[in-house]
This record gives C-alpha cells, sequence and structure tokens, in this order.
C-alpha cells in the first residue's frame, strides 16, 4: 500500500479532483484527437483509419496552405503592431495628468467587448456602401473602399480591428512593467545626465525586456488562434480571403463532415502552438540565467 | 425564426471551443458516459405502466418556442400515455448539426431534432437515424397530402428518415416606394430574368444609394440556394442521377452565372458581404433597394417596418414557373421501436391541420399539406398578409435541393463562383469551370 500511494496517501484524496478533471477534459480528448486525426471519419458513421495521409494530403492542399498563410499574414502583422502600439500607448499614459483613470479605462474597454460584437459593430462601420468609414473617408477625398467586400483588404481589415480590442491588454501589461521600474535608477539616469531617449534605451527598454517576450509570445498565440472576429464579419471571405487556420478546422469538421482531416488541421496548429510555448519557456530561462549570473 | 438565411449566430471562440471540446468530449467521454447510462435500462424510454417518454430538441426561441410548448401541451392533453420533453436543446437551429453531429457520436441523442434540409443526408448516414418507411405508408398518416417539396426534403436513398418541419421557397419582393420614385413599372408575375436584371439596372442610383437588387455574398447558402431555379430553369440540375457529378456543368450554369454576373457588372446589386444576409434586407426596408428574392419569412418584418411592398413570383428564362423550397426537419432518431412509434405519433399530429396552421403563421413560414392550404383557418392568414398568396401558390412548382450527403462540398465551390460574380471578379465561364471542377473533384473522393 505504501508503496503504491507513498508516505502521505491522503494526499491522493486532495488532488484526485483535478486529476479527473485534467485527464477527462485535456488529456483524453487530446488522445482522441490525435487518434482522430489519423481516421477518416465523419464522427456519425464508423471510422476508418487512414494512418498519416491526413497529414499528407494536408500538406498539399492548397486550401489549407492558403489558410495558414492567411494566418501567417496577420500573425506578422498584429503581434509587432499590437506590442509597438501598446508601448507607445503605455509610455503615454505612464504619466501623472488629468483624468488620467479615465483614459487607462478607455483604452482598456475594447478588450473587455466579446470579439463577436466587434464583429458586428465593424462590419457595419466598414459596409462598402453605407458604412460610416467611407462616408469619413470622403470628406478626406479618397474615394469609396471595398474593405469587407474586397479580397485584398479584407484580412488588413481584421488585423485593424484586431488591434483596435488587444492593444488594451498590451498597453495595461506595460503599464503594470513601467511602474515595476524602480524609481532610484530613474534618477540615477538623470543625474547621469541622461535624457529621454538614453533613459527610455538604456533604462526602461531593459527594464520591459520580460514583459515584452511574455507579450511577444502571448500575442502570437493569440493570433494564431484566430476565429471568432473571421466568423462574424466575413465566413472566410470574401473569396476565401480570410480563411485562418482555425476556421479551415472548423469548415472541415462542421460544414463539409471531414472530423478526421479537420483534426490533423487542428494538430498541425496545435503544434505550432507548442512550439512557440515552448520557446517561451527557453526565452524565460535564458532571462532567469542572466540576471542569476 | 427564418429558417432559410443563417441568423448572424454569434459564436464566439469560446463557442467553437465548446464546440470541439465536446467534439472531443463526445468521443472521450461518450463510452464513459454510454457505459454510465446503459445499466438503468431507461434507454427503451418505457416506464412501467407503458408511458413512452420521448425527447425533442426544436432548436426554436421566443414565438417559435412558445407555438411548439402550446402544440406540445394539447398533445399531451389527447395522449396521456406519450410523454413529450420538448426543448430547444441548448442550441438555436442554426448550431444544431453541430450539437446533433456531437450526440450521435457520444450515444446520447433525442427522438426528434430539428435539422436543416440540405443536412438530413448527412446525418442520415449515422444508423441511429430512424427508418420511416413503414409508418409513411400507412393511409392513416396522409403521406401524399404534404407538399412534393416537404416530402423530398426529408427522404434520403427512397425513404422517409424524419417528417417536414417547415416549408418555404423563394419569391421577389419588391419595394413599391423605390418603383414610384424611380418611373419605373412595377414587376407582373410572368417576367423574364432579362426583364429583371433591367429594371434593378434602371433603378439603381448611386448618388441616393439606391439598389436595384441585392444578394447575399459571403458564399454560404443563403448565397448558393438562389442560383438554383435559374439552373433548372435553363435545363440543368444540382448533381446527375447517381450524384457523381454536378450537371450545371452545362450552359445552365453558365447561363444562370451570366445573369448574376450582368448584375454585378451594373453595380445594381448589393453584395451582401456579412454572414445572415440581415443588412440586405434592412436596405431593402428602408427604400434603398427595388427588389429582393426572399422567403415568406421576411413579410412579417416588412409588414413591422411599414414598407409598401409587393410579391411576384420569381423571373424565368423560359417561361416555367419555377422557385425552389428550403423545406426544414424534424428528424427521427432510433432509441427503440416504442420510442420511434411515439415521435412519429406526436409529429403525425404536429404537422396536421390546425397545429400546421399555427405553426406556419407564426414561423412565417407555408404550410405543409394541400389540405392545410385550403383550409379556413390558412386562408384567413393568407388574407393578412400581403403578398402571401403568391408564396403560397409557387408552392405546387416549387423544387427542392437533393438529400445527398455530398451536398456541402458542391455548395461551397459554387457559392465561390457567385460571389465571384457578384464582386464581377472573374468570366462566367471562368468562374464555372472552376466550381464544376472543384465539385466533381470533391465528389469523386466522396
Amino acid at each position: 500500500m505504501k508503496r503504491l500511494f507513498g508516505e502521505t496517501p491522503d494526499a491522493w484524496g486532495f488532488v484526485l479532483p483535478s486529476v479527473v478533471i485534467i485527464l477527462g477534459l485535456s488529456i483524453v480528448p487530446m488522445i482522441w484527437s490525435l487518434i482522430l486525426s489519423m481516421q477518416s471519419s465523419d464522427l456519425v458513421t464508423p471510422a476508418r483509419w487512414l494512418g498519416l495521409t491526413n497529414y499528407r494530403v494536408l500538406s498539399h492542399d492548397p486550401a489549407f496552405r492558403a489558410a495558414v498563410i492567411h494566418t501567417l499574414v496577420y500573425t506578422v502583422l498584429f503581434v509587432p503592431l499590437s506590442i509597438a502600439g501598446g508601448l507607445g500607448l503605455a509610455l503615454m499614459l505612464n504619466r501623472r495628468i488629468r483624468f488620467i483613470g479615465l483614459y487607462r479605462t478607455m483604452v482598456f474597454v475594447p478588450f473587455v467587448i466579446s470579439a463577436a460584437a466587434q464583429g458586428v459593430l465593424f462590419s457595419f462601420i466598414f459596409d462598402a456602401h453605407f458604412g460610416i468609414a467611407n462616408a469619413i473617408l470622403s470628406w478626406f477625398g479618397v474615394g469609396p473602399q471595398g474593405f469587407f467586400a474586397d479580397s485584398n483588404q479584407a484580412l488588413l481589415l481584421l488585423v485593424l480591428i484586431g488591434l483596435w480590442s488587444g492593444l488594451g491588454f498590451c498597453v495595461v501589461v506595460y503599464l503594470a512593467g513601467l511602474q515595476d521600474i524602480q524609481q532610484e535608477l530613474l534618477e540615477a539616469a538623470a543625474i547621469d545626465g541622461a535624457r529621454a531617449w538614453g533613459t527610455f534605451r538604456y533604462v526602461v527598454w531593459p527594464a520591459l525586456r520580460p514583459v515584452t517576450i511574455f507579450l511577444a509570445i502571448w500575442e502570437t498565440l493569440q493570433a494564431l488562434q484566430l476565429f471568432d472576429l473571421v466568423f462574424v464579419t466575413t465566413r472566410g471571405g470574401p473569396l476565401e480571403s480570410t480563411t485562418v487556420i482555425v476556421f479551415f478546422v472548423w469548415n472541415q469538421a462542421f460544414q463539409l463532415f471531414n472530423a478526421g482531416y479537420g483534426a490533423a488541421a487542428a494538430y498541425v496548429l496545435a503544434f505550432t502552438l507548442l512550439i512557440v510555448s515552448i520557446g517561451l519557456r527557453f526565452a524565460r530561462r535564458n532571462q532567469t540565467e542572466e540576471v542569476g549570473g | 425564426m427564418p429558417l432559410n438565411e443563417p441568423e448572424t449566430s454569434l459564436i464566439s471562440r469560446r463557442s467553437l471551443l465548446r464546440g470541439g471540446l465536446s467534439l472531443t468530449a463526445a468521443a472521450g467521454a461518450g463510452p464513459l458516459l454510454s457505459a454510465c447510462s446503459g445499466g438503468s435500462g431507461s434507454s427503451d424510454g418505457v416506464a412501467a405502466d407503458g408511458t413512452v417518454t420521448i425527447t425533442m430538441w426544436h432548436g426554436q426561441a421566443d414565438q417559435g418556442k412558445a407555438t411548439l410548448d402550446k402544440l406540445v401541451a394539447d398533445f399531451q392533453r389527447r395522449n396521456r400515455k406519450i410523454k413529450v420533453n420538448a426543448s430547444s436543446g441548448g442550441v438555436l437551429a442554426d448550431s444544431m448539426l453541430q450539437k446533433i453531429t456531437t450526440a450521435l457520436s457520444s450515444g446520447q441523442y433525442p427522438d426528434i431534432a430539428y435539422i436543416f434540409g440540405p443536412d438530413i443526408a448527412s446525418v442520415a448516414r449515422s444508423p441511429q437515424v430512424a427508418h420511416l418507411g413503414k409508418f409513411t405508408k400507412e393511409p392513416s398518416l396522409r403521406w401524399d397530402d404534404f407538399y412534393p417539396a416537404a416530402r423530398d426534403a426529408v427522404t434520403v436513398d427512397g425513404e422517409a428518415r424524419g417528417f417536414p418541419a417547415l416549408v418555404d421557397n423563394l419569391c421577389v419582393a419588391y419595394n413599391k416606394k423605390v418603383f414610384k420614385a424611380a418611373g419605373v413599372p412595377e414587376p407582373t408575375a410572368s417576367w423574364s430574368w432579362d426583364d429583371f436584371v433591367a429594371t434593378a439596372r434602371s433603378l439603381t442610383n448611386p448618388s441616393q444609394g439606391v439598389f436595384g437588387t441585392g444578394w447575399p455574398a459571403d458564399g454560404g447558402e443563403d448565397c448558393v440556394w438562389r442560383i438554383y431555379p435559374m439552373i433548372w430553369d435553363a435545363g440543368g440540375d444540382i448533381v446527375n442521377k447517381d450524384g457523381t457529378k454536378v450537371a450545371f456543368d452545362g450552359d445552365s450554369g453558365l447561363q444562370a452565372l451570366t445573369t448574376i454576373n450582368q448584375l454585378g457588372k451594373d453595380k445594381s446589386v448589393y453584395p451582401d458581404t456579412k454572414p445572415g444576409s440581415e443588412t440586405m434586407y434592412q436596405i431593402f426596408s428602408n427604400n434603398k433597394m427595388g427588389m429582393v428574392a426572399t422567403g415568406p419569412w421576411q413579410l412579417p418584418d416588412f409588414v413591422d417596418n411599414k414598407t409598401e411592398y409587393g410579391v411576384v413570383p420569381l423571373p424565368t428564362y423560359n417561361g416555367n414557373p419555377v422557385t425552389i423550397a428550403g423545406p426544414d426537419t424534424w428528424t427521427v432518431f432510433d432509441n427503440g421501436s416504442a420510442r420511434v412509434e411515439a415521435a412519429v405519433k406526436f409529429l403525425t399530429f404536429l404537422t396536421n391541420g390546425a397545429q400546421d396552421v399555427q405553426w406556419a403563421s407564426q414561423a412565417g413560414s407555408l404550410p405543409l399539406r394541400n389540405s392545410t392550404a385550403e383550409s379556413a383557418g390558412w386562408r384567413k392568414h393568407v388574407s393578412s398578409t400581403t403578398g402571401l398568396d403568391v408564396f403560397s401558390q409557387a408552392l405546387g412548382y416549387a423544387r427542392t435541393r437533393p438529400t445527398i450527403p455530398t451536398y456541402p462540398k458542391i455548395s461551397q465551390p459554387l457559392g465561390q463562383a457567385i460571389v465571384k460574380m457578384l464582386l464581377d471578379k472573374a468570366t462566367p465561364q471562368d468562374a464555372l469551370d472552376e466550381a464544376v471542377q472543384t465539385a466533381n473533384a470533391a465528389l469523386a473522393t466522396g
């Protein structure tokens, strides 16, 4: 008995609920979905074993390649812009001015709004014919744009909406980071004759590095998992110009009944996310070594 | 609820994850769950006193739910031996397919569910979907009294797998104010697609933001089903007899796409790229659009908005009237013969005479049965809503989409072709060729 349950058998009683939940809701589905990805299954009729065929077909599927490219374009634009924008806004908001609490709240509010509501809101604003965006552009002498009806603009528009709502999070995290910087360091820099840029470059920015790494990884994970905004605003259109990976998975599994194929695509994404997360751990570890050494 | 136009279902990432989770949990935990409940002996649903309990997932909210609750209560009063547990199933009809798919794979499914017409064939691949052939042969069911379009919609491989739940079809609603302002004569019952295109062109007025017509441009089913009457009229079909190839690859598809492309080129069509097609109807109601192909479900909205409208049948190429019916189904699942029998009994009641009138009136749909259409109750309802008579008559010649599981693989590429036409991004021939090639390739792999 002791050999089986260790020195403190009671402890198992305490961890059991979480073990069951993690096993039942995370591990088992993950394993099942891995098995599913190696089958031809529509979830309704008995499945057929395919081995790695789904993955092989996936690597030649132009629709999946397009979905990967759209996701990458979104990520490459969204992550740096949200970090740069978040840092800029945080620096502006990190000072004692009148109504600062109000400004900070306003920047954060969009983050709280659900993506579904944002999608509905923005699809009205950016309606090609009746939206307010084109009306504003026309004041400045810019001709009417297609926006969500233009396959060249739709994805960029999604980045823009993503930024509108995602910036708030970066700002809050950066603000916390900025307020963590010891006042003495800034004062010492000032005594040494550093100006604003010098202080930022040699004191603030290095101090914000851990926060920046965290944000870069976090925002990348968010961007790679983009779905809700696409679903509400464009359904992957126009002309499949905004099909992202998760949307591709949804379409395969629930519209075309290729659940096995969809699971394979989901696993490709999951694997990518895993690599990104491992990257985070390495970045963190290097950092603690640097600090410690 | 209008059931053909997919509502802007506000699916958030959370509900996708939930979908994915239930997808995974379904098969992961499913065997466990069914193992748990297997022992209790509840699955046959027959109590010791002979009462049969059946479960129905209707996917309805508000008015639809209220009407059904009332009809269920009526049924309970007359049938003490059958207990009907009717609920939405936790989802709206839009998401029922997802819900039922996971329910089937977990082995815990209802007896009746509201499944959209185009989806029944996919669901019916499951051995858990009941075969109703022996019931529909019974004269007391008066199966032939259902409109052909309604019957076809629930028939997969020659056998009924459910009951018709709702039927509607497409006609053209036109805005009288817009016609008057443009000085264009109102359309008449016998008009051609050329007339339609020309009328749309003369109604369009960019400086005032007025469009001749509108067409959903998200590539979804609401975008696609509008082209089928044109294809049928031009002598084509959706698939060939054995379901191996599309049958709009020739002139029929080309003719239909050319007509749509002309609307796109003239910029007389408002392409509604937002999922749900709601904007399109709002523009119509706000007197900024002259004509829109729509179903009877939209009429209550027009009445509420005090839109001055009229309804005419769809235009044709050859003068033979044709339209598409978008029926939905009460799909029946097999939880043992006692429960199937009870479900059939309940659905027979639900789709009969007075109940049919009540349900169709509140849903803004049409009667399922010929006899209902001729009943006094329905006639009274028709006379109270402008244009409803046109839809009611069109039901006689309405056709339906094929009930084959590969249908979504045809619909998606065709949807892309239509969007290309609306946005004028390709020639009709190129768009057709690509759609045909993609769809045929998908059909070949099954």
